[in-house]
């Protein structure tokens, strides 16, 4: 409960001062809205040459879209302020100041900051939900509603877990530098996995979960969640938030901080 | 000229050592520069499945890695760091640093990503013809020079802006949408087709590679150069005069 008020907290302080800056909030809005306007554009190249990809037709693929759109937001917004160039901070000793702060540490170090200026991105990719949507003609069930917002929490869970995981590596190879790869393989949420040929598939179905980001919420809300999807995210959720804390707490204690 | 080719040769080789250095990241930028001409490739596999996608793929993410620029990092942040006030001084133009950087880049951006191409060409059996490949070597160079032009003239507004990372990125997005990525140019409905044709951004990227893909005939091998001719031109011009008027803007305090 405490670390909810902190949280909200931070959120409220970090959106003051952005609000500070209006210029730079419509910029952010610009960027993101030709970010999704060049994303759609794409896709309706691609359905000039066929009439479904991968299994879906073209408004499935906005509401996809809608969804990556809203993960992706969400994530520039809380996570990657904090765990962006997280091997740097292990380097030059800037963790201390974490270390020594009165709540729990990965909860500083993983969501101690945030740039809420990003939240723009999931109110555009809602929209685009909505747009989906509605070009779809079907209105949602709302037990589907409810399957939709379980997978959402599940992605988010794992995409914070993921993160975190990638960041402690730093602890044991502070050279090695994977933010870079992180954004690269979290790309391939844009579209359904099933585009991808079969050993890749799989992979980023289980072992490296991108299919959580944005498929797997989509097809809940649009034809209902399947079971397996439910059973497999929530072992995965366990597994990697559990994961996430057990390798976070081992990592602390190789962290010998630099002088100063 | 002679002695500027020099000058930028010089600083390729300096900082092709020099970011050899850090190779760990640039293997982490050549894996994130690869990421959309293969996410490219398994879209359009799905969509219309051929040889002749493959084909264009291959040879769409050699030229993405020979013509990637990153003066939003290099030349942008020198600007606001205040940085490029020693090459000012410096009896060269500041240019040939930045060209130097970017150059040295781009081989490193190659020669790391030839493993995953050579994967490609032998999982997927892709042929090039050695006839194509030479047409294409000037066309390359081409979209080498008007990419770096055109990355250069929008991080220029960082002698005006905080934003030039994000007119850099708008930038890109066009040229990921326009530029042969998000869908072969040739696959565009035909209004389109004629636009995209015409716009910068298939020169600097998808020309290239549509040449060495083999699917373009003589006519249009040679409008394509033109069009390339009258960007570079047009990017040039506009970019020395930016350059002068941003140098007369910018100001540094200390020492």
């Amino acid at each position: 409960m405490r670390l909810f008020k902190i949280f909200g907290a931070i959120v409220s302080i970090a959106l003051r001062r952005d609000l500070a800056f209006r210029a730079n909030l419509v910029f952010e809005l610009l960027m993101s809205a030709t970010g999704i306007g060049a994303a759609i554009a794409a896709l309706a190249v691609v359905f000039t040459q066929t009439p479904t990809l991968g299994g879906w037709r073209f408004p499935e693929l906005i509401v996809l879209l809608g969804s990556y759109q809203l993960m992706s937001g969400l994530l520039a917004a809380f996570i990657e302020p904090n765990l962006m160039w997280f091997a740097n901070q292990v380097r030059d000793g800037k963790l201390d100041e974490l270390l020594l702060k009165p709540v729990p540490s990965l909860f500083m170090a993983s969501l101690g900051s945030c740039a809420p200026l990003a939240l723009g991105q999931s109110i555009l990719g809602s929209g685009v939900l909505i747009l989906g949507l509605s070009t779809l003609g079907t209105i949602p069930r709302p037990v589907d509603i409810g399957a939709w917002l379980i997978m959402l929490i599940i992605g988010i869970m794992i995409t914070w877990a993921s993160r975190v995981l990638i960041a402690t590596l730093a602890l044991w190879a502070p050279g090695l530098q994977l933010d870079v790869v992180y954004g690269a393989l979290w790309q391939f949420g844009r579209y359904p996995v099933s585009i991808y040929p079969e050993p890749l598939r799989t992979l980023l179905s289980s072992l490296v979960p991108v299919a959580f980001v944005a498929t797997f919420p989509a097809q809940a809300l649009m034809h209902g969640a399947e079971q397996s999807h439910f059973i497999t995210g929530m072992l995965l959720t366990c597994v990697a938030t559990l994961s996430a804390g057990l390798l976070w707490q081992r990592g602390l204690r190789r962290y010998t901080s630099a002088t100063s | 000229m002679i002695r500027l080719f020099h000058l930028v040769w010089g600083h390729t080789l300096r900082q092709l050592l020099e970011t050899l250095g850090w190779r760990s990241f640039l293997i982490t930028l050549v894996i994130n520069q690869s990421i959309t001409p293969l996410l490219g490739l398994a879209v359009w596999s799905a969509a219309a499945p051929g040889m002749a996608i493959t084909t264009y793929y291959v040879a769409i993410l050699a030229v993405q890695m020979l013509t990637v620029s990153y003066e939003h990092h290099t030349l942008a942040n020198a600007i606001y760091a205040g940085d490029i006030s020693h090459e000012l001084l410096r009896p060269q133009p500041v240019i040939v640093v930045t060209l130097g950087m970017n150059l040295a880049l781009r081989i490193w951006h190659f020669l790391f990503a030839l493993p995953v191409m050579i994967l490609i060409i032998l999982l997927s059996t892709v042929r090039f013809q050695p006839s194509d490949l030479l047409i294409a070597l000037p066309a390359l160079v081409m979209a080498m020079l008007v990419r770096f032009l055109f990355t250069y003239l929008l991080a220029l507004a960082a002698f005006w802006t905080q934003q030039a990372h994000g007119v850099v990125g708008f930038g890109e997005t066009l040229l990921f949408l326009l530029g042969g990525i998000a869908a072969p140019i040739a696959l565009f409905p035909e209004a389109w087709r004629q636009l995209g044709v015409a716009l910068p951004f298939r020169a600097m990227l998808g020309f290239p590679a549509e040449i060495a893909a083999g699917g373009l005939s003589r006519d249009q091998i040679l409008i394509g150069f033109l069009w390339q001719l009258t960007w570079l031109i047009v990017f040039g011009l506009i970019a020395m005069r930016i350059w002068h008027m941003g140098l007369r803007r910018y100001t540094v305090v200390g020492g």
